[in-house]
């Protein structure tokens, strides 16, 4: 049964392109045939992070409109067999794609993949409302900053407008020393106000940006923590219980509160 | 003066309006309109207007009515529907707006004739920031109140949780209403006429409190539940 996943967040800039590609990446590691969907027109990135924009022949608008058929847009990846982009056009806007159009689309998708994850524009004008139009399942990204948290509360409430319920938070860019100080939200609070189940921690890693600039997403590095971070969310996605992992901080293990999902 | 040709009370279903004895019909209707556009916040849509059936001639209360009905108020020259709806709590989903449920009450369900009667809207999830409930009467909350979000209630207002939004409790005017929460911690709370704001560093407190007007001002003191 296959599942589409938008990954959603309201503020811009916390990591939404970032999650979806190296979740991709993680479901086709396991084996999974994956298909990732870029949705944000106009400002298409999720290429780059893959490392896949010089292999671009059609793009989401040509599929939508008719020119091409799907097939011909999709984009496999170089070393993920499984993994295929449908990338979005630079040159149109939103209103390119509505919602009727992108369901349609998801339908399709969903007799070859196991797994669509649809990649959301920031803000909930038209382009989210497409984004979401098709979605079985949401991830909602945050960071540890009020203004993060406070728009992932209305990006929820605007969700569960739209009947999507099952809702799941990814908390990115966490940084263990600041939270252990007590000048960042811990995950205390934001569980507080957002009170949706949490099925990932990923730490500040600078890693992320080297990666994210060679194309290569964080999650194929063994040694990195934020790569650790996001195969457990994969984990978690495809149903096995894994607890969170501890931070490090300057060489050892920091104690910090696990906070489990519900 | 001119205070004294409309009389405007707030009661728990609504606005009662009464007229002065000697007004004629064009007065009344010029003074009602310019409390429309003067911005009132008595007059929202979905309010509940009462006019007593024989303060005006019978086509007066029409032309009236229609009035009411164009700016989405309702209108009503009996006190039925209050007693019809003593003690009913409307279960919600917070989608919809709170008033279009409060809109109907269902008839035949209680006919007895108290006429102290309240209406609860219960809302059974969490309130996010941007999401709005308005009603006349008084609001469950089984969730929290995120910053953000707004409950304006004509009467009480009870979180089970904790509330971070703005809430107005006896909006129309009751400055007997209260608001309770397991940990009151919300950017403003407003009853009747008042506004208090929180102070700038908030803590979060660890036993339920109360909000209520002593002394003409706003009151908050920890409570036993």
């Amino acid at each position: 049964m296959s599942e589409v996943i938008v990954v959603t967040s309201g503020k811009g800039g916390v990591g939404k392109t970032t999650t979806t590609a190296n979740l991709g990446v993680g479901l086709a590691m396991r084996g999974n045939k994956v298909v990732l969907v870029d949705t944000d027109t106009g400002l298409r990135n999720l290429d780059l992070l893959l490392g896949l924009e010089n292999r671009i022949m059609y793009d989401l608008v040509d599929v939508i409109s008719g020119r091409v058929a799907y097939k011909k847009a999709l984009v496999r990846h170089k070393k993920f067999e499984t993994l295929f982009l449908l990338p979005t056009s630079q040159v149109k806007d939103k209103s390119a794609v509505n919602p009727e159009q992108l369901v349609q689309l998801c339908e399709e998708l969903r007799k070859e993949y196991d797994y669509i994850l649809i990649d959301c524009p920031a803000g909930i004008e038209q382009g989210f409302q497409t984004a979401i139009a098709a979605a079985d399942c949401a991830i909602v990204v945050t960071m540890p900053e009020i203004s993060a948290v406070r728009d992932a509360d209305k990006i929820i409430g605007e969700l569960g407008r739209a009947d999507k319920e099952n809702i799941k938070l990814v908390v990115n860019r966490i940084r263990p020393q600041m939270v252990e100080k007590g000048d960042m939200l811990d995950m205390g609070d934001i569980n507080d106000i957002l009170s949706i189940e949490c099925i990932g921690q990923v730490p500040d890693d600078e890693l992320v940006v080297t990666s994210t600039n060679r194309g290569e997403p964080v999650i194929t590095m063994e040694n990195s923590h934020a790569g650790q971070a996001y195969r457990n969310i994969v984990g978690r996605i495809c149903g096995e219980q894994i607890p969170f992992m501890e931070f490090p901080k300057e060489g050892f293990f920091a104690k910090l509160k696990r906070v489990f999902g519900r | 003066m001119s205070d004294a040709i409309v009389k405007i009370r707030g009661t728990r279903s609504g606005l009662q309006l009464s007229f002065a004895k000697d007004a004629d019909y064009e007065a009344i209707e010029k003074e009602i309109l310019q409390r429309f556009e003067s911005g009132s916040s008595f007059f929202v849509t979905g309010t509940e207007v009462f006019v007593s059936k024989d303060s005006l001639p019978h086509e007066q209360i029409e032309k009236l009515k229609r009035l009411f009905h164009r700016r989405g108020m309702r209108f009503r020259t009996e006190k039925h529907a209050a007693a019809h709806a003593k003690g009913k709590e409307q279960q919600q989903d917070q989608r919809q707006p709170a008033k279009e449920a409060a809109k109907e009450p269902k008839p035949g369900k209680d006919t007895s004739t108290e006429p102290q009667v309240q209406q609860m809207v219960v809302i059974n999830k969490t309130l996010r920031g941007g999401q709005e409930i308005q009603t006349e009467s008084s609001v469950l909350v089984c969730g929290n109140v995120n910053p953000g979000a707004q409950i304006i209630a004509g009467g009480s207002i009870d979180i089970r949780g904790t509330c971070r939004g703005m809430v107005h409790a006896g909006a129309y005017g009751n400055s007997k209403a209260f608001i309770i929460a397991d940990h009151l911690m919300p950017t403003q709370i407003r009853i009747a006429n008042l506004i208090a704001r929180s102070p700038d560093v908030v803590e979060k407190t660890d036993k339920a409190e109360r909000a209520s007007i002593k002394d003409g001002r706003i009151v908050i003191e920890p409570i036993e539940r």
